[in-house]
């Protein structure tokens, strides 16, 4: 915007004090309102009151005020001498050349027209007067070929020049402004009068008005492309099309619907080429130019229609297709900040955070699935799980702003995903804890280690059939408290409460049970140790017993494999229950051979050794007592341990590293008809040896074994919940029973077949049906 | 093998010491056992037919009132003359109403409690 001169400046000052004060009433109360914005400083003032002349300052005589004799008179031709002296000074000022007479005169003389009455004649002839030099100017816009930059650049040196003229008349007329016009309604201020007249004589006319928008949208347009364009002139022309009221009829339709028309291209074609996130990006730059452009120099009332057209063309209309494009392979690389502006610019349009809610569901399922569906990465499967969920809740706090709605979809979409494969899931989360919560594992701290916990626990909360998990963590729990092997008790402790608080205390009581057992195991061996001193019976003190006293119900259930043991380990076990069964009556105890862990004394030829082997390894080494080689028929038959069970042993003894046995013939698998002889040379660095068990790899009729197992007890879990529920209600609705079992059972089951258990309690009597109401039970007691 | 450690026997005179006992020509001597045993109640009916939960679980009433541990502990078998078992919980409100056996309607009489 061009600068109006000093001379101006000094003019408009001079007035705008006084104004200020008197004319502020008026002023607002003026409808109509005159913008000067092609001017620096405004004075908000189209219609000003009189000027009060300020009296002569100095003169103290005393005044005596006499009545007038006669009215003063204007000379008979004051009014045509005044009005020249008055055109030729609007003619100078119109040409931009120097006016001859005194500003000062001028006003005094427009105050004087006007004070007799002049002042319509006055208006009259100024308004031709502008009227007349404004259609002067219009020759120049209708030329033909012009450039149309060149064609800006002149309209805008007329507008300015003009308004810089109406200013400096304005000035001269100010009498006749704030007297005549003020006075009577209906007239313009001369402001008002000079953009009328533009308007109507200049920008009305359909070329002029063409050839401004068109230039105006090219010159945008070019700069769109990436050019510079001369921002200010773009301005104040901007600037007089809304000062002279036409900026909505005359340009801002045009403008939207080109900028629809460019953006739906572009749109178009970047799609094509781009790569979601560069789209983006640049799309995020394109918003960022059109709010600087409404910034520099678009009308501000322009601008929620054209972002809305910009982000409904650039990103409405390829919602699916970004999402479909783009979204998986973002997640995919975990790209942080391209995902923030993924979600920013989506969510600008309708339906954009719903969509990216839905695509990123899909994408968790999809991806999700892969992860647990593959039986060959079930190693990794938890981890994996734990570093997926891991990352996909950064990306929600992060990216999605930690949107409520994302937060609860990406649990739905995790609880989808894992239950898809039935029970491995829970298999492998309880086996992952187990690998964690076992001695050994010191790559974590404390702290850590309950970190991980609380996480395995939202794994674990997503999981439906939670009895299975049970089920393995139990067998694998029962492992570590019988081997010593836990690390640490805290930890235990910790996921038990953890347990216990998500699926409550009837989950875990037999837990629970499991560590009581371990600390009441405890009491009875100290117990039993008096005790055995005061027998006095000196077979019993060479050896240490200790017998951990498991309940049955609490710990998984083992098969039992009875062997022979020797005499004075019989005699022990015959002790221990004597003792035993005396403190706690109507009971009875089984013993568990393959659980049961010695310490075995060795003397080889070079050093005695301590061995740390299995009571079936045990046994088979006690034979060699008395025999320096046996074969595998007569070691069967001595220790009566299950067959595949004993040849595991052999293996363990004879094949592994230490190899306290030596098989005749050599060889990996043990065979009928193998010959054991002991090792008397048997070397080894250390003094204490275990001597791993061959661990049963779990195959895979095991584990459809304790799968099995799981489903055989949720039909009792069912039965017994079914009979608890209506011994306490006595009688319920089917509806009413159905809804209460599923509050209790904490695995998944199908209605029918909750159908097929009430059938059979009602067969067995539990129970029966209402005579007059099928739909209702009664229990029966 | 049962003469193996028969063999042990003569030459083990002190009772404390460990060491001295084994015989120098024996190869393998027992030196720590840990064994592992299950308990469970003698019964010859594994579930209370009272409440009709195993007997090894806590009694229906028990769960339900979900009392904490250490009463849940309290929740024994009791066998009467006639050999039946039942909660002991259960037991002592049923003989309130009738002091039969619930299964063979005899007499009911504690042969005893466990614990």
């Amino acid at each position: 915007m061009s600068q109006p001169t000093g001379k101006l400046i000094g003019v408009k000052r001079k007035h705008s004090d006084e104004n200020q004060v008197e004319a502020k009433k008026p002023a607002m109360e003026e409808a109509k309102r005159a913008n000067f914005s092609a001017l620096v400083s405004t004075n908000g003032m189209t219609k000003a009151s009189p000027t009060v002349v300020k009296p002569a300052a100095g003169n103290v005589k005393k005044i005596v005020i006499k009545s007038m004799k006669e009215l003063p008179k204007l000379p008979d031709n004051y009014q045509d001498v005044a009005w020249q002296k008055l055109e030729e000074a609007v003619v100078a000022i119109q040409n931009s050349t120097s006016i001859k007479s005194a500003l000062e005169d001028l006003y005094q003389a427009v105050q004087n027209l006007c004070s007799h009455s002049f002042a319509p004649l006055v208006y009259s002839k100024l308004k031709n007067l502008t009227e007349s030099h404004v259609q002067s100017n219009l020759a120049q816009f209708l030329a033909e070929s012009i450039d149309p930059c060149v064609f800006l650049k002149m309209m805008n040196d007329c507008w300015q020049s003009h308004c810089q003229q109406m200013i400096l008349i304005r000035g001269i007329f100010l009498y006749l402004d704030r007297k005549y016009v003020l006075q009577n309604p209906g007239i313009m201020s001369l402001w008002d009068m000079g953009l009328d007249t533009f308007k109507v004589h200049i920008i009305s006319d359909p070329l002029v008005q063409t050839r401004t928008v068109d230039g105006l949208l090219l010159l945008i347009d070019k700069e769109r492309q990436g050019d510079t364009v001369e921002r200010s002139l773009l301005k104040s022309l901007l600037r007089m099309l809304s000062d002279l009221g036409i900026y909505h009829e005359a340009f801002e339709t045009k403008f939207l619907s080109s900028t629809e028309r460019v953006y739906s291209t572009e749109g178009q074609r970047l799609m094509q080429e781009r790569e979601v996130p560069e789209y983006l990006a640049h799309v995020d730059k394109r918003l960022h130019e059109e709010n600087e452009r409404l910034l520099h120099y678009l009308d501000h009332s322009t601008k929620r229609a054209l972002i809305s057209t910009v982000e409904k063309q650039l990103i409405g209309e390829h919602l699916v297709q970004i999402l479909q494009k783009g979204l998986d392979a973002l997640v995919e690389e975990n790209r942080i900040s391209d995902l923030k502006l993924m979600f920013s610019l989506l969510s600008r349009v309708k339906n954009g955070p719903q969509e990216l809610n839905l695509n990123f569901c899909t994408y968790v399922k999809k991806r999700g699935r892969t992860i647990v569906i593959d039986p060959e990465k079930d190693k990794t499967m938890v981890q994996e799980l734990l570093d997926f969920k891991e990352k996909l809740d950064n990306i929600v706090v992060t990216c999605f702003g930690r949107n409520e709605k994302f937060v609860n979809s990406l649990k739905e979409s995790f609880e989808n995903f894992v239950n898809q494969r039935l029970n491995k899931p829970a298999e492998l989360i309880a086996k992952f804890v187990d690998s964690k919560l076992r001695a050994g594992n010191k790559e974590s701290t404390e702290e850590e280690m309950e970190r991980l916990l609380d996480k395995i626990m939202v794994l674990f909360r997503f999981i439906h059939g939670k009895d299975v998990f049970e089920a393995f963590y139990k067998k694998d729990l029962a492992k570590r408290l019988l081997v010593g092997k836990s690390a640490s008790v805290d930890a235990e402790k910790s996921m038990l409460s953890k347990l216990k608080q998500e699926c409550g205390g009837g989950f875990t009581s037999k837990l629970e049970g499991m560590f009581k057992d371990m600390e009441l195991s405890k009491d009875i061996n100290v117990a039993f140790k008096q005790y055995i001193v005061h027998l006095n019976q000196p077979d019993l003190t060479n050896m240490d017993l200790t017998v951990n006293i498991l309940t049955m119900g609490y710990w998984p259930t083992y098969v039992p494999n009875e062997v022979t043991l020797p005499a004075q380990m019989v005699n022990f076990q015959e002790t221990f229950k004597k003792f035993y069964l005396g403190k706690h009556s109507g009971r009875k105890l089984q013993w568990q051979p393959s659980l049961g862990l010695c310490v075995v004394k060795a003397e080889f030829a070079q050093a005695a050794k301590e061995l740390q082997v299995s009571l079936f390894q045990t046994l088979v080494l006690l034979l060699f007592n008395s025999a320096d080689e046996m074969p595998f028929e007569e070691i069967k038959a001595a220790t009566n341990i299950e067959d595949a069970e004993l040849r595991r042993t052999l293996q363990s003894l004879a094949c592994g590293k230490a190899r306290v046995l030596r098989k005749v013939p050599a060889g990996k698998d043990i065979l009928d008809g193998d010959k054991f002889v002991y090792c008397k040379d048997f070397t080894n660095k250390l003094y204490r040896i275990r001597i791993n068990q061959i661990q049963l790899k779990e195959t895979t009729e095991e584990q459809q074994a304790t799968e099995e197992r799981v489903f055989q007890d949720r039909q009792y879990q069912i039965d017994a919940a079914i009979v608890r529920i209506m011994k306490m209600r006595k009688t319920l609705t089917h509806n009413l029973l159905i809804t209460e079992l599923y509050n209790q059972l904490n695995f998944p089951v199908k209605p029918a077949d909750l159908k097929k258990r009430i059938e059979s309690l009602i067969d067995r009597d539990y129970m029966e049906r209402d005579k007059d109401n099928p739909n209702q039970y009664n229990y029966v007691a | 093998m049962a003469d193996d450690i028969d063999m042990e026997k003569p030459v083990e005179k002190s009772t404390v010491s460990n060491d001295c006992v084994v015989k120098s020509e024996k190869m393998f001597s027992l030196k720590r056992w840990n064994a592992v045993a299950m308990w469970s109640w003698d019964v010859e009916c594994e579930i209370c037919a009272i409440c009709r939960v195993q007997v090894m679980d806590a009694c229906l009433r028990c769960q339900a009132e979900n009392r904490n541990d250490k009463e849940q502990e309290e929740c024994v078998v009791i066998w009467g003359e006639c050999n039946h078992s039942f909660h002991n919980c259960c037991m002592k409100l049923w003989v309130k109403q009738n002091n039969r056996c619930p299964l063979c309607q005899q007499e009911w009489s504690v042969q005893r409690i466990g614990k």
